[in-house]
């Protein structure tokens, strides 16, 4: 493929032949086993419901004010049921607070519970040096020292941290337009547009971009800001199977030939949405084969690249220098500074109209604070260094390598892997609701700190750890978190993968 | 009594009949006229999408290009090249250019760094949140607040967490943009009042209680809530508290007040409005309120009983789905209530 040369930039990437994808289905036995599982723990939270009603047990849980009593009560008794019942239990595995900078190694502020689970208090003590494989730290930028902290910390003498305005009026400050226009470069579009916080991003400018009268289609494993968009925009919404282009193919073509339901008028406007790494698959979408479909049925693709800007391609610019594909040929490019920049916000991307548009209409930009000086200095800093220094490609090069032996390491323990091969997140199977806790307490144990994740934020009976690799792991770190997961997974026998890897 | 062999087949093949009409798809007159191929790629050829946005041309002609400030926001501003006086920043005490706030965001970037790399239900809860946390319950004088990293995320995640599709919600006519989103997030009945007008407020509440009486078994699981702003960002007018306190013990509906201009502005302490007015915050049934204005840093927090803060920590759009605030913001912001205790 001849390279393509637009400004300073040369595309040169082969298009990538081989799209290696894993879904390894459930095997039947351990279906029913959690099934029968959540059962017996629903029988037993009925049974306490009843004892705690009639007083049989003490509530622990806080209670309405007692001025209060004769108010409709602000929650249905079924409504948290789960949360009373199952989440209490394993409560300590979550909310983990943390005293240190979120790198590589964490120290991580002890809580005893009490045995119901219900409370819980501070020893006093911190778990010193676990290792971090939970944080989103891809190219290892949460630093305390270095470049980017110097620099911050320079931007704070001169601005200040506040920005007490919106872009609109008083906030637009000059670092924020040299930014944007950072960014723009590096992603190689004609303009970019920052906001403060990466959900509010998604969640109040997809409403500028379509309206009633439009059609969205977005994949079913989408992240809950783009759903809240989507929701607010007031278009019809219709979902396609995970990264299947088949269902998109014939979503597509019923849309356009048959147009708005009952009144059969053609669509205005049709936006496919799209993330380019999902965060609890770790499969990288399809994007050739959306791209196509585009071309085919006069689409507009919006892609989310939260997760995948930073950590895939070899100058680190996201799924579309991983595929070979020039950037122009996606419509509305958005991603988050969170996961690869160690800062904090998104920006959308795209040609010059579209950023002018949002510009004027965005409710981010016309409502909402704009970005703090120091964070925005962390950004600059580590993309200078990402996109011009050898450090950068070292880092993007260590990450690759890492993900690679990890999850080739985890493939070969027998556990089964979801998601893509070159995608940093790893998301391992772990089915039981009960093995959750029991994974997430054994791993601290032993001085790594994991990520366990269950209803809602997955299937109900598809419970999972998802690791998060970083570049600032070293292999030693990796291969010794490998062999205690083995250890862990014998003892609660999570090998169940069938396939045989040499 | 022995029926003749035919009448046991007819009823069997009613029977069987009656199966078939319940468990098997009828033939409906589908609104899916069968096409050939060639016709529809006939019609996706001819079907001309709206451009995205509209041309640059259009958006210049109406938008202007936004100000530059250089420096500091500060009391004395430099926009687009020109020293002004800033009247135009929501910088009510001042703390843009304090000193010992840039320098404990400072110490606390040489700790932390900058960002938190998580959200708070996977190692983003950092200590300084915690903290936080616990400052702002004590400040405002209730048990429990929650933290938000952005503000226009909080009023707009808190509102939908608790009001449903089927709840009602009383909103004032000029309120904010945040609350119109969370509103509308929401799903919930939407009534509207006057700008600041009780009596219309209460003739809206005399209309749906009569309407309840009339349907008592609906009314006892819909909830009720209240909505109101301490300074409305539109109008700058102040709301009628002891009189929304009054409403809600009568009408039996909860107060949500959004405080986003009155905290560390109105009241003697800079508590809000409920000093302002002198009444107990435990009447209040949530305060939601933003650090971006007064206290010059980034991001909101709900304050309030524990049994009504604790549920966004599940729920909370904003809070559980998104990456946690800054530890810098949240050292500065605990700096800033230090010197609004202080001074």
């Amino acid at each position: 493929m001849k390279p393509l040369r637009n400004g300073n930039v040369i595309h040169d990437e082969p298009p990538r032949k081989r799209f290696q994808e894993d879904f390894e289905s459930t095997p039947l036995y351990i279906a029913v086993v959690t099934y029968i599982n959540y059962g017996i723990m629903i029988v037993f939270g009925f049974l306490r419901d009843f004892l705690r009603r009639h007083g049989f047990e003490k509530t622990h849980a806080s209670t309405e004010a007692s001025d209060m009593k004769d108010f409709v009560p602000l929650y249905a008794s079924f409504e948290s049921f789960y949360t009373r019942n199952i989440y209490n239990r394993i409560q300590d595995v979550f909310n983990r607070p943390i005293c240190s900078v979120p790198g590589p190694v964490i120290d991580i502020v002890e809580r005893q519970f009490s045995k119901s689970g219900w409370m819980f208090e501070y020893t006093g003590k911190v778990l010193k040096n676990v290792v971090n494989l939970g944080s989103y730290n891809y190219l290892g930028f949460a630093e305390n020292d270095g470049p980017c902290a110097e620099a911050s910390i320079e931007s704070i003498e001169k601005y200040g941290v506040g920005v007490c305005s919106s872009r609109k009026e008083m906030g637009n400050l000059d670092i924020h337009v040299k930014l944007e226009k950072k960014m723009a470069e590096y992603l190689d579009v004609e303009a970019c547009l920052t906001f403060g916080m990466g959900f509010a991003t998604n969640s109040m400018n997809i409403p500028c971009l379509v309206s009633k009268g439009c059609l969205i289609i977005s994949d079913g494993l989408n992240h809950a800001s783009l759903v809240l968009g989507c929701r607010l925009s007031g278009a019809q919404i219709r979902v396609f199977k995970h990264n299947d282009m088949k269902d998109l193919e014939s979503k597509l073509r019923d849309a356009v030939v048959y147009g708005q339901p009952r009144t059969h008028r053609p669509w205005k406007k049709i936006l496919i949405i799209v993330e380019g790494v999902y965060s609890m698959e770790g499969s990288i979408v399809n994007l050739p084969g959306i791209l196509e479909l585009k071309k085919k049925y006069k689409a507009y693709v919006f892609l989310d690249e939260a997760h995948s800007i930073g950590a895939l391609g070899s100058r680190g610019r996201g799924v579309t220098e991983y595929f070979g594909i020039h950037p122009r040929e996606v419509d509305i490019m958005m991603g988050t500074f969170t996961k690869s920049f160690g800062a904090a916000g998104g920006y959308i991307a795209g040609s010059r109209a579209l950023v002018e548009h949002l510009r004027y209409h965005s409710h981010s930009a016309c409502y909402a604070t704009s970005m703090s000086p120091p964070v925005c200095e962390q950004i600059i800093t580590s993309l200078h260094i990402i996109s011009s220094t050898d450090e950068g490609k070292r880092r993007i090069k260590q990450l690759a390598d890492n993900c690679r032996m990890f999850r080739q390491g985890l493939k070969k323990l027998g556990n089964i892997v979801y998601g893509n091969d070159d995608s940093p997140v790893v998301p391992a199977m772990i089915y039981a609701p009960t093995k959750l806790g029991a994974f997430s307490r054994e791993m601290l144990k032993r001085g790594f700190g994991v990520v366990v994740v269950g209803f809602p934020a997955t299937p109900i009976a598809e419970s999972r750890v998802r690791f998060c690799i970083s570049a600032a792991l070293t292999e030693q770190q990796l291969q010794d978190a490998l062999d205690a997961i083995s250890d862990i997974s014998d003892l609660l026998q999570m090998k169940y993968s069938k396939k045989k890897i040499a | 009594f022995q029926a003749p062999l035919y009448h046991y087949i007819v009823e069997g093949l009613l029977v069987v009949w009656i199966i078939r009409l319940l468990f098997f798809k009828s033939y409906k007159i589908h609104d899916k006229v069968p096409l050939t191929t060639k016709e529809k790629d006939e019609l996706i050829e001819d079907w001309e999408p709206e451009p995205l946005v509209p041309p640059l041309e259009e958006t210049r002609a109406v938008s202007k290009p936004y100000r530059v400030v250089s420096g500091q926001p500060g009391k004395e501003i430099v926009v687009d090249g020109y020293k002004c006086k800033n009247f135009a920043s929501l910088n009510f005490l001042g703390f843009v250019e304090n000193e010992r706030i840039s320098k404990a965001a400072t110490e606390c970037v040489s700790k932390y760094g900058v960002g938190s790399c998580g959200p708070r239900g996977f190692y983003g809860s950092f200590d300084v949140h915690l903290e936080l946390e616990k400052r702002i319950a004590k400040f405002t004088g209730t048990e429990c607040a929650i933290i938000y990293s952005y503000g226009f995320a909080t009023i707009a995640s808190a509102i939908p967490s608790y009001s449903k599709r089927g709840d009602i919600l009383y909103v004032d006519e000029a309120c904010c943009f945040a609350i119109q989103k969370g509103v509308q997030a929401s799903r919930s009945n939407v009534v509207y009042f006057k700008h600041n007008d009780m009596e219309d407020l209460e003739s809206k509440l005399r209309h749906q209680e009569m309407l309840d009486k009339k349907d008592v078994k609906k009314s006892s699981v819909t909830r009720k809530f209240m909505v109101v702003e301490g300074i409305y960002m539109n109008t700058g007018e102040i709301c009628d508290l002891p009189r929304l306190v009054d409403l809600k013990y009568k009408y039996k509906v909860r107060l949500f007040v959004e405080e986003s201009l009155s905290f560390g502005v109105l009241g003697q302490h800079g508590r809000g409005v409920t000093e302002h007015y002198n009444i107990p915050v435990e009447k209040v049934d949530m305060m939601c309120g933003s650090m971006e204005y007064s206290l010059a840093s980034t991001g909101g927090f709900c304050c309030g009983r524990e049994y009504v803060i604790d549920h966004q920590r599940l729920t909370g759009l904003g809070y559980v789905f998104s990456a946690s605030l800054p530890p810098l913001l949240a050292c500065a912001a605990i700096e800033a209530i230090d010197i609004m205790e202080e001074e």
